[in-house]
Parts: C-alpha cells; structure tokens; sequence
C-alpha cells in the first residue's frame, strides 16, 4: 500500500487554478522530487498536503486515512513533517528548545503538571532532554544547543530545520527547497544526508528544489509541474531528456 | 521535595521568609513615638506593588510570551474583584471580626472570582484568538469597556455609585502568599512544554502548526489561565481598597499594565515584576512633583522603547526565576 496517495487535486485561488489534476503515488522509503519554474504550483502541493490549505477538489490518503479537512498540526501527529522554503525557526529560543517544542504533542505531562511542576513534569523534561540532544548531535548541532537558534549561521539553521521536523517522528518528511542558499560542497553534503536520513528514520521524502545537481542526484523519480499541470514524471535520466521540460524552464525553441 | 534540592531555591525561600518578618517587624512593633516605621499607608502601598506585579505578569503571559496582544487586562480584574465582592459582601456578609469564617469564606471568594473571570476570558479569546492579527487587541478593548458597562447599570453591584463596605481581608500575609504562589504557578507554567509553545507561537505560528503545536488551543488556554489570574488579583484588590468602582476597571487601567509590562521588559518574568515594582513605588518617590507624575509615566515609556526596546530586563531572568536546567549531558562529547 501507497504511504501517501493523491487523486485528482486541484486547488482554486479565486479564479485563479493553482493546481489541476495533480496525481501522486509515494511508496514506502521513496525519495521523489516535484520540480518546476517559479509559480508552478510545486509549494501549493505542499501546503495543500500540510492541511494549510484545504483542497477544492480531490483526495489525500496518507498511510490508509483521508487527511482532507485535517488541521496542520493533527496532519503533523500523523506523521508528515515538513520544512519550508524560508527558514522558520523559533528564532528566540534556543537550539536544543526548538527540538524540544516538536515533541510536544507527545509530551507525557498536562497543563496542571506545567503549573505544579509535578514529578512527571520533571520526569517528561528529562525524557525530552535526553532525546533532544542526541538528536542535535545527529545533525552536529549539539554544541550549540544553548544558544538562540536565531543566531546560528544559515546552514546550520537549515539543519536544525530539518532535525526539528524529526523530532515529530514522521513518516513522511516533505522538504521545500532544503538546496536554496547553499554552494555545491554543501549541496553534496545535504545530498548524502537525504540519503542517510532516508534509512537512518526509515522516512519517505518527497522535496522540491531548484539546483538540479541536488533533484538529479537524490531522487529515484521526478515530477515536473508547470501551470498547475503535471507535464512529465519518471526517472532522472528520462526527465533531464524530456523536450517538455525543456521548454517548461527555458521557453519555445530552446 | 525535589525543587528543595537546589540551594538556590532554598535560598530564595529563606530571603522571602526574612523579607516577610523584617515588614511585619516594621509595621507592627512600635518604634518611633508608639508608632510603627511602616505605617498602614506603606504596607497598602506593597500590597498594591504585590497585585500589580500578578497582574502585570498574567498579562505578560499573554502579551509578552505568547505574542497576541490584549489590551484589556483590567475587564478581567473587575470580574474577580466584584464577583468576590459580591460573594463577601453583598450574599454572606462576613466580616473581619471572626476570621475562622471570614477568611475561608475570603479565598473561596476570590478563587471565585478568579473562575468566573476565566469563563469570561474564555468567552472573549475563543473567538478571537482562532483569527491571526490585531482582532484580539479590538475585542479585549470592546469587552474591558463592556463589562465596566455592564457593572455600571447593575445595580445590586452598586452601579455608578461603586460598591463599598468590603471587609478588608487583604492583608500581609494575604498578599506575599497570593503574590509569590501566583508568580510561582506562572513562572512554572512559562518554564514547561507548554510555555515553550506559547514563545512558538509567537515566534512563529506556521511553524508551531507544523510541529504539531494546536495553536489556537495554547493561545485559548494561556489566554484563559492569564484571565484566572486577573481575576484573583480583583479579588484581591477589592478587599485591600474595601471600595470598588467601575471606573477603577477602565480601559486607562489596562493602559497602565501594558506600560509596566513594556517598560519592565515583556519577554522576561523578571521584567514583568520589576516594571509595575518600579510604576508603584515611582509615584512615592515623586511625591513633591504630583501633578508632573503623569508626565513621567509616558516619559519613562518613551524613553524605554528609544533606548531598550525590549523593555528594563530584555530577555534576562533573575537567577531565582529560572528553573535548575538540566546537568550538562556533553561531558563525554
């Protein structure tokens, strides 16, 4: 069975079709990337499946169960985790806290702990704590984890990004634009960490990014989007040959 | 107990425990010519520093932490302070004279208070906190002057005229329990999971969403637990003054937090404590330049947004606000 399945979506802005008919299919343990010119539709998609937007037409199945009409953060418990195209940190608390705010929703204690600081509040911090830090040392993080998240430098914000959408254990991990800002040495670098996260968290990924060195390298399978349309699917090689797609990024007779 | 392993805590209960006999000291022992150092005048005067800063710091819980902005603290205050009036005075009539009656009666009443006031913050955030922007600021300002209206033409409240004749329960110990227990629940609350998503939610409530932080439920809950704590404060406050006016309760009121909480610094605890210290006793201080004090308010505000926008405190905490953070795990790394 398909982790997440999408029929028929299409969303509507106004008059304006953002999306029309998008089809995906992602198996388990599948790195797929949508790509696509600016205002293609590729960051609809991903807000349409993070339950920002709701769908005008269609149907989300993620891991058996309709998600259409979920809210984000009941999509999130679910275990889809995503990142986003400008980094959204919680930039005035610190590094190993902004780990610790993705837990939350699996924090064993209530409100009333909060307020009494009860033994299970002290317990819960511990838990939380410890698993916190083992993360960040995951992402090379773990030294700075005092510090205000704010204040780290861009790649090292990029990584905490992506360290806090596993701290809500997800399944399925959605990467927008994970590439954006950084240079080829980098770029490798996050390349074998898709990779390495992908076995490591038994995750499917599905991303969008513009440096094709990363789409190329990384994907098993391509989607290419333009005008809200789907205008080609398959692998690497297929995709990079496709005239359509050619003439989707640069134009008529290219 | 665990929170008395640290010394520091301990510590700080001891330095309070000794801040507590050395005023009671004052204002009882007869010092100078039969008279105490402290005479009545001062010790209302703490206990109005005491509410302040609970009421500063349920606001900063709101205002500071969780980044929604509501400017209509005092609506709360008036239902904690007229509902426990109501219940002391107006339905049981208990008194001062038999303290073993009066003072259960007192903390029931006020505890009282403090729910109906976070019904009526339910009633007021619910809806406004689900929309994102300044609805909250619009609505908190529409019920505070509402409900001072409402009080206004009810007449078993006292209407117009305020109600008096409130047994003055409020007294030393009264408020060093009901400020440092407030201070102490809310500073809990700050330093837990849910106090990390309120500063989610304010550094970014897409994000918070996509970590799996209910959003609108922690702006609803913070919102209703600040109303709470309002609400207690009223109570308080009503049997400290032993009269209370609707007016006491208006919009110029919740103006006068929002500039404690902003000068004081509102992302801090210890902002929130130290800004309506210093608005309280500040007045004291002037007292020669009465008619200039209200010219020093807006001055100190001025002055606080042009050279420390973040308020006093900024970001820091007085040591003995944070909570014993966890041992350094790194010591094999």
């Amino acid at each position: 069975m398909a982790l997440l399945e999408i029929e028929h979506l299409t969303e509507f802005f106004g008059g304006l079709r953002a999306v029309s008919d998008f089809n995906i299919r992602l198996e388990h343990g599948e790195i797929v990337g949508l790509i696509g010119p600016n205002g293609a539709g590729k960051t609809t998609v991903f807000n349409v499946i993070t339950g920002v937007y709701r769908p005008t037409q269609g149907t989300i199945v993620f891991d058996g169960r309709s998600i259409v009409g979920k809210k984000t953060h009941q999509i999130t418990q679910l275990g889809i985790a995503r990142t986003f195209q400008t980094i959204r940190l919680f930039s005035q608390s610190s590094v190993i806290d902004n780990i610790k705010i993705a837990y939350h929703f699996r924090m064993p204690y209530g409100n009333m702990d909060s307020f009494l600081h009860t033994r299970k509040y002290w317990e819960g911090e511990r838990m939380v704590d410890d698993y916190a830090i083992d993360l960040l040392r995951i992402f090379h993080l773990d030294q700075q984890a005092d510090n205000v998240s704010g204040s780290l430098p861009y790649g090292a914000q990029r990584r905490l990004e992506i360290a806090r959408a596993l701290a809500t254990k997800p399944k399925l991990l959605i990467l927008d634009e994970p590439a954006a800002g950084m240079n080829p040495a980098e770029a490798d670098e996050l390349m074998t960490m898709i990779r390495w996260l992908r076995d490591q968290f038994d995750l499917t990924i599905l991303l969008i990014e513009h440096q094709m060195r990363v789409v190329m390298g990384v994907c098993e399978r391509i989607k290419v989007m333009d005008f809200g349309e789907t205008i080609c699917e398959g692998v690497p090689e297929y995709v990079r040959n496709d005239p359509r797609v050619c003439e989707a990024y640069l134009g008529k007779g290219a | 107990m665990r929170f008395l392993r640290s010394h520091r805590t301990l510590a700080t209960i001891l330095v309070f425990v000794l801040a507590y006999v050395v005023i009671k000291v004052l204002s009882t022992v007869p010092l100078v010519g039969g008279q105490p150092l402290m005479n009545r005048y001062y010790v209302q005067l703490l206990a109005l520093v005491g509410i302040n800063i609970v009421m500063t710091v349920s606001l900063g819980m709101v205002n500071g932490f969780t980044g929604q902005f509501s400017i209509g603290h005092a609506g709360f205050m008036a239902v904690g302070a007229y509902t426990s009036a109501l219940i002391t005075t107006v339905w049981l009539h208990v008194g001062t004279s038999n303290p073993w009656v009066g003072y259960p009666v007192f903390v029931l009443a006020i505890i009282a208070g403090g729910v109906v006031a976070a019904g009526a913050g339910y009633l007021v955030g619910a809806p406004s906190l689900r929309l994102k922007g300044d609805y909250l600021a619009i609505v908190t300002l529409s019920a505070n002057e509402l409900i001072r209206t409402v009080i206004r033409v009810t007449p078993v409240l006292g209407g117009p005229r305020g109600l008096g004749g409130i047994p003055r329960f409020t007294n030393l110990e009264v408020i060093f329990v009901f400020t440092i227990v407030s201070v102490v629940l809310m500073r809990n609350y700050v330093f837990s999971s849910h106090g990390r998503s309120m500063k989610a939610v304010r550094d970014s409530e897409i994000a918070a969403e996509a970590s799996g932080i209910n959003t609108t439920q922690q702006k609803v809950l913070v919102f209703v637990f600040s109303a709470f704590f309002a609400g207690i404060s009223g109570g308080v406050f009503a049997h400290l003054l032993q009269f209370i006016h609707p007016d006491n309760f208006s919009f110029v009121k919740s103006l006068e937090y929002l500039i404690y909480l902003y000068v004081g610094g509102s992302m801090s605890l210890s902002g929130a404590i130290v800004g309506p210290a210093i608005f309280t006793l500040l007045p004291e201080l002037l007292r020669n330049l009465q008619q200039w004090r209200l010219v020093v308010y807006p001055l100190v505000l001025i002055l606080t947004m042009i050279f420390r926008t973040e308020g006093i405190m900024g970001l820091k905490e007085f040591s003995f606000i944070l909570i014993p953070q966890r041992q350094q795990k790194g010591a094999d790394a």
